[in-house]
């Protein structure tokens, strides 16, 4: 062992006794700390991974969506469109979609009626398939309870719940309802031959631009959305919400900011004579840095592994509790579901740098400033 | 030899609360051999003893010790200079409270790398021989008067100083533990130690053990005794 190793570990040493002298301050210290790094790191790790969630489920979205406008609103489009659509070079598949949303007066909820286009999905006449938030929301406690829906007429349509989508993909399927083709054109009264939209699937991504510039001069009163478009609105939206909880870790960061001013401002009597004891004895400028230091990154360190380990469970363990009614899902139904624990290094190291740093620094400067005077003069 | 050469030493220079604590003092001060600095209270000897020991630097004047100017070293080195060759006993003897007599004794051993067994047995050796070592682990609060100065003095001699300097090292004790306290000075002397303390306790100045007597009053000398 080196003299240059044995004297850091003197002063760890020191340190952690140190420390254990003044056990209940130090405790309460670092609770503070971490509530504050909680917090913060709730805040980030939980906005970023539904960030990540969005962009997984959109993964499988088709590439471009083509909707009729009328007097600039979005309108029912014409069938007759999908084989002009599937005729363009680079174009793999043309679907046309059926989808609407349906108030229930009864809870206040909105639902999302669709069609499935998947092909493992066919259902029969009077059957459904519900997301997890519509049971949840209308009280169907059994497996096997059937989904009522009151048409616009007033007469209740039954339907026979044939599976409750996992919530694996709840984030967009929470308030979903899947039909047959023939229930949902009847029950909001359509017609056939129109669709919602149109979705279309192509070979390759990167030809996206052009498909879509020779599709509007197809449909040149059509909009087309791309993957990429929705996956922005995903992510404003979230940022949006993520502004708010951006305010909540804001004044956290305030009180921190405060607590760590105050420990900046100066050294208490006690502590300055101790450092002046320390000097006296032989211990130079650097070793009581050095000393401070270690404590500094005990606390703080200590501190920011418990916040950041504690909102790391929050958010993947506890389905972030205490934040997610403002972060996720937009109606009265809320998506609930696992998210996916994933691990952003950046973000951890700017958490750590928006509060280890100033906490280190703050504690840095009034030792600094005993440290240097001659040890008469700390302990008169 | 220790040599102070007309030395001053002001507080709040410049201010209006200025205080002229040592005025002017030149002085020497023989090795190997113990010298007590007497006066009464304010007479500035805690101050002499301070420079002497280089913790305070003087507003004026120099102070050599062996020959080596160590008045005006920047901080650096005047903390090696005090690391090297002093042993403090302060007036309330400053042990840090929460920590173990070991852990205090072998305090100023900390930063200088050394293999901490060898320090912890040079520490209970310390112990040992102050009639200390069942105390080791005690936190130094629970300590009496008497022990609490041995475990100070343990402390000043970790690390071999030379030279020991002791603030009124009496001034809290009854009669049978100074002169306990005179015994271990006398001691010391014996190792070939320099032992330079102040007191206006007569039973210190008056002791056998002391070799020399400096008299103060308001920041001056007014009084050498052999």
């Amino acid at each position: 062992m080196t003299p240059a190793f044995r004297r850091q570990r003197a002063l760890a040493d020191y340190t952690l006794a140190a420390l254990a002298r003044r056990r209940g301050k130090n405790i309460g210290l670092v609770v503070i700390y971490a509530l504050v790094v909680f917090v913060v790191a709730s805040a980030l790790l939980f906005s970023s991974a539904l960030r990540h969630e969005a962009d997984t489920v959109l993964a499988e979205a088709p590439e471009l969506i083509v909707q009729n406008l009328a007097m600039g609103r979005h309108d029912m489009i014409k069938g007759d469109v999908i084989d002009d659509l599937a005729a363009i070079r680079g174009v793999t598949r043309v679907e046309g979609r059926l989808w609407g949303y349906f108030y229930d007066s009864v809870n206040g909820a909105n639902y999302t009626l669709m069609v499935p286009l998947d092909p493992d999905r066919v259902l029969a006449p009077g059957e459904a398939m519900i997301g997890e938030g519509v049971p949840r929301v209308r009280g169907m406690f059994w497996e096997t309870a059937p989904l009522f829906l009151s048409r616009y007429s007033g007469d209740l349509v039954r339907f026979d719940v044939v599976e409750r989508i996992s919530s694996e993909s709840a984030l967009v399927s929470t308030d979903l309802i899947l039909l047959n083709e023939a229930d949902f054109r009847d029950f909001f009264g359509l017609p056939g031959g129109v669709y919602t939209d149109i979705a279309v699937t192509v070979r390759n991504s990167r030809e996206i631009e052009t498909i879509m510039s020779k599709a509007s001069a197809l449909l040149p009163e059509a909009r087309f959305i791309t993957r990429d478009d929705i996956s922005r609105t995903y992510q404003k939206l979230f940022s949006w919400r993520e502004g708010i909880m951006v305010a909540l870790a804001a004044a956290a960061l305030l009180a921190f900011a405060i607590f760590a001013a105050e420990k900046a401002s100066g050294l208490s009597a006690e502590e300055a004579r101790e450092i002046g004891i320390l000097k006296a004895v032989g211990w130079n400028m650097t070793d009581v840095i050095a000393m401070k230091l270690w404590e500094g990154a005990l606390i703080s360190a200590g501190a920011f592994l418990i916040g950041t380990l504690a909102g790391y469970l929050h958010v993947f363990t506890f389905q972030a509790g205490l934040f997610a009614p403002i972060l996720k899902g937009w109606s009265v139904i809320y998506p609930d579901f696992a998210l996916t624990p994933r691990f952003d290094g950046v973000q951890i190291a700017a958490l750590f740098l928006i509060t280890v740093l100033p906490y280190t620094a703050a504690t840095l400067v009034p030792v600094w400033r005993v440290a240097a005077a001659d040890p008469d003069q700390v302990m008169r | 030899m220790i040599s102070l050469q007309t030395v001053t030493k002001l507080y709040n220079e410049g201010r209006p609360g200025e205080v002229r604590a040592v005025d002017e003092v030149s002085l020497e001060i023989v090795r190997d051999a113990v010298t007590v600095l007497k006066g009464p209270s304010g007479s500035g000897k805690t101050t002499l003893l301070s420079i002497i020991g280089c913790m305070a630097r003087p507003t004026s004047g120099r102070v050599l010790i062996d020959d080596r100017l160590v008045s005006g070293l920047p901080e650096r080195f005047l903390t090696e200079e005090r690391r090297s060759t002093f042993g403090f006993v302060f007036q309330r003897f400053n042990l840090i409270r929460g920590l173990s007599v070991l852990e205090n004794v072998t305090l100023p051993a900390a930063p200088l790398g050394q293999d901490p067994r060898e320090v912890e047995a040079r520490a209970l050796a310390r112990l040992e021989a102050l009639d200390l070592a069942g105390k080791a682990a005690m936190p130094v609060e629970y300590l009496s008067g008497g022990e609490t100065q041995r475990a100070a003095i343990a402390r000043a001699l970790i690390n071999d100083a030379p030279i020991l300097i002791a603030d009124e090292p009496t001034a809290n004790l009854d009669t049978d533990l100074t002169h306990r306290f005179l015994d271990i000075v006398g001691a010391l002397r014996d190792e070939g130690r320099t032992v330079i303390m102040t007191s206006h306790d007569p039973r210190i100045w008056q002791a056998d053990h002391v070799n020399a007597v400096i008299s103060m009053q308001d920041g001056r000398i007014v009084g050498e005794y052999a």
